[in-house]
């Protein structure tokens, strides 16, 4: 089976090493980016399977990083992590496939990616 | 019946008439002036109703009837020398002079019949004598007066000069052509002259007194529409004031404002502030208490307990009602004079509608205030609402390191109990512990802030400890800071740890936002009447249209952001607070050369300061700029 590659994009380095940590125990490939300039730069490198998204980030934030990338062309599912309370507004705004509420656990994260992963 | 017998007839009615109405006013308010006016009149038709008896009864040229007739004839022009004094004031001789002249000239008209032409000649003198100088004293009073007692006055002097013509008209007719029916109708018709304007002057009908009354409602209302609008209460009412003094042409006016829970009515002061007495004090308050207008000719004799306050505003005569809208009892109007009403119904009639005027527009002040205090609620709510969401952001991010690490070393742990410690994990959660540990505390130190009085006990304290004390903890991190500090103390009276916070949050900033090894310096300065304390910083500077903004709550500088996202943005908030609760400013301006150098002063202690002067000096850097900020805002 082919490896499923995630990028993580937060400007948090504490975050990323959490978030990535997890998704490597679950047998991931993990990339980081810590906005998101430097996402869309890892995706011209090589395009992941899934990405995980924070919204307040300098640079390039959240929102801008998404359009610039449907405007790509990539249809990468995405991922939104944030800690404001309208978590699900932004995902529908950005056309996310889902949404993670900071604080979030091991199983929530693992279970949304694998939703996302395999929709049954 | 002729013509002349009957204007003759119509005059006689009308001055009966006009006796009556007064006379019926001198029963119902006694004073000296409603009893002259009585005297007046009362003097004329009972001339007019003798003469008329006597004609009847054929009894004319008895000589007692002809001295009661000229006695009561001669009586009007000493009674127009009462009324003078009663409205203008004469000096006394002449009342005691006039009173002689008249007993004079009354005893002489029991002589008319020894010799007819003398007593003639003594009445039309005494006649033009008495009422010229009547007729002077009350256009002179005219022209000092204003509004609807110039036009009375000016009706009086009228009235007093045509009855004069009347009189003397018909005597130097008699002396002269006794015969001659012209001087008879001239003598009638100058009479109904007169007779009309003393109506006017007296008694005038409610159309004319409207007429009359209407340019000083009008002056009013144009000079106090705009109090509403005005926002500061003191400011208004003092205007207010000003517009009714003006439409009474009075000296000065007062208004109370009432506070019905404590029964006690303020005035604005002679300065900026308020003078509070319990309702009942002064005619003003007794006013309000009455619920019903007070009239004092002599403001002292009637509250000789303020007799000071009267004499210092030169408030010889009082006139009070009270502002009512409604049932509501909004305060009390109070009209000042040197000189007493003369046609005080007239005076009171135009107080009663400009404190109508002054309730609604004081009502419409109260319902605006209403409608700002309501807006500031929903201001503060929505503060509120957005403190506790930007508290709860910036908590779940340190929040999810800390549930994650610690799932993570649970799995391991489950997985294989003897595996080796994930030393950066429990660094995370131990960091990530430690920074909610501070966003909690600043969150509860800014939110106390908000409220006044969240600073501890001021004391007396050299600025310079405090900077030492700050130098002394960061030297136990082997920073050196270099201090430039006068060698004399500077004492300000302060919380001591409070400005301590201050001055270590803007070392920590400086430090954060500077190149490692670049030190921030420490400068402590003082004019004398202020005291400087200035951290300056050769770090990345702060961009200029958000030197504001970055002291407002959870604002953070967006070149900020890039460096550290640790912080809630509250620390300047939290710095702006307590200097402001020491009545100081605190602002930042950049630093020559880049960087930036926050700026904290702080009043000395003991110097005596005028706050019109305070008030009018802004330090440029805390002007709040127009353009730029207001962009940013738009933009968050």
């Amino acid at each position: 089976m082919r490896e499923v590659r995630i990028l993580v994009v937060d400007d948090e380095p504490d975050i990323r090493a959490t978030v990535s940590a997890m998704l490597e125990i679950e047998g991931y490939a993990v990339a980081e980016a810590a906005n998101g300039a430097d996402a869309l730069h890892a995706i011209a490198q090589r395009p992941p399977d899934l990405i995980l998204l924070d919204m307040r980030m300098p640079v390039l934030d959240g929102w801008a990083f998404a359009s610039e990338l449907r405007r790509r062309g990539h249809e990468t599912p995405i991922v939104v992590m944030t800690a404001a309370r309208d978590a699900a507004r932004w995902a529908t705004e950005i056309a996310a496939a889902a949404f993670l509420s900071k604080p979030f656990g091991y199983d929530d994260l693992i279970h949304t990616v694998q939703q996302v992963q395999s929709p049954s | 019946m002729t013509a002349i017998e009957l204007i003759s007839l119509v005059n006689q009615l009308l001055f009966v008439g006009l006796f009556v109405v007064v006379a019926w006013r001198a029963v119902r308010a006694r004073s000296r002036a409603t009893f002259d006016t009585a005297l007046l009149f009362g003097s004329i038709a009972a001339v007019l109703g003798i003469s008329r008896l006597a004609a009847a009864a054929e009894i004319v040229e008895s000589a007692a009837i002809i001295g009661v007739l000229l006695l009561l004839l001669n009586l009007a022009p000493y009674a127009m020398l009462r009324l003078v004094d009663d409205f203008s004031g004469t000096p006394r001789w002449v009342q005691v002079a006039g009173a002689a002249a008249y007993l004079i000239v009354a005893a002489l008209g029991f002589t008319f019949q020894v010799a007819p032409q003398l007593v003639e000649l003594a009445t039309i003198a005494w006649f033009v004598a008495v009422g010229g100088y009547a007729a002077t004293a009350f256009i002179r009073e005219s022209g000092r007066t204003r509004g609807i007692t110039r036009h009375r006055m000016t009706a009086v002097a009228a009235g007093v000069i045509l009855f004069i013509g009347a009189i003397v008209t018909v005597l130097t007719g008699a002396l002269v052509a006794p015969a001659n029916p012209v001087i008879g109708i001239l003598g009638q018709v100058a009479a109904l002259a007169a007779v009309l304007s003393f109506f006017g002057g007296f008694a005038p009908p409610s159309w004319i007194r409207r007429v009359w009354r209407e340019p000083d409602l009008r002056n009013f209302i144009e000079r106090s529409i705009h109090v509403v609008s005005i926002a500061d209460d003191r400011r208004a009412i003092v205007e207010l004031q000003q517009a009714a003094a003006a439409a009474f042409g009075a000296t000065g006016a007062s208004i109370g404002l009432a506070d019905e829970q404590n029964g006690r009515l303020r005035y604005p002061d002679a300065g900026s502030g308020w003078l509070e007495y319990p309702d009942g004090q002064f005619i003003a308050g007794q006013a309000y208490r009455q619920q019903h207008r007070v009239v004092a000719d002599d403001a002292i004799t009637a509250d000789p307990d303020h007799a000071d306050v009267y004499a210092q505003n030169a408030a010889r005569a009082v006139i009070a009602g009270p502002v009512t809208a409604g049932d509501r009892r909004i305060g009390v109007l109070a009209v000042f004079a040197e000189r007493a009403p003369i046609f005080v119904e007239d005076d009171l009639w135009l107080l009663e509608l400009v404190a109508d005027q002054a309730a609604v527009l004081l009502e419409a002040r109260m319902l605006a205030a209403d409608e700002s205090r309501l807006r500031g609620r929903e201001e503060a709510a929505r503060l509120k609402e957005e403190f506790l969401s930007a508290a709860a952001h910036d908590l779940r991010t340190p929040l999810t390191v800390v549930l994650g690490q610690a799932e993570l070393l649970e799995r391991r742990l489950a997985r294989d109990p003897d595996a080796r410690i994930d030393q950066a994990g429990v660094s995370r959660i131990a960091g990530e512990a430690r920074r909610l540990r501070d966003l909690i505390s600043e969150l509860l130190d800014a939110q106390r802030l908000e409220q006044k009085g969240a600073i501890g006990e001021r004391t007396r304290t050299d600025l310079r400890l405090v900077i030492d004390a700050v130098r002394g903890r960061h030297l136990e991190h082997d920073l050196s800071l270099e201090v430039a500090e006068p060698s004399g103390p500077i004492v300000c009276a302060v919380d001591r740890k409070r400005i301590e916070q201050v001055v270590d949050n803007l070392v920590e900033n400086a430090l954060k936002y500077s190149a490692e090894g670049a030190l921030p310096e420490i400068e402590l300065t003082t004019d004398g009447t202020d005291a400087r304390i200035s951290v300056v910083d050769h770090g990345i500077g702060i961009p200029e249209a958000e030197r504001i903004r970055i002291f407002e709550r959870f604002y953070r500088a967006t070149n900020a952001q890039s460096i550290t996202d640790t912080g809630m943005g509250l620390g300047l908030y939290i710095c702006r607070r307590i200097v402001e609760e020491h009545d100081g400013r605190i602002w930042v301006e950049p630093t020559p050369g880049g960087g930036s150098t926050f700026v904290v002063k702080l009043p000395v202690a003991g110097v005596t300061r005028d706050p019109a002067v305070e008030a009018a000096v802004i330090e440029p850097e805390t002007r709040p700029a127009t353009g730029p900020a207001t962009e940013a805002m738009a933009d968050a």
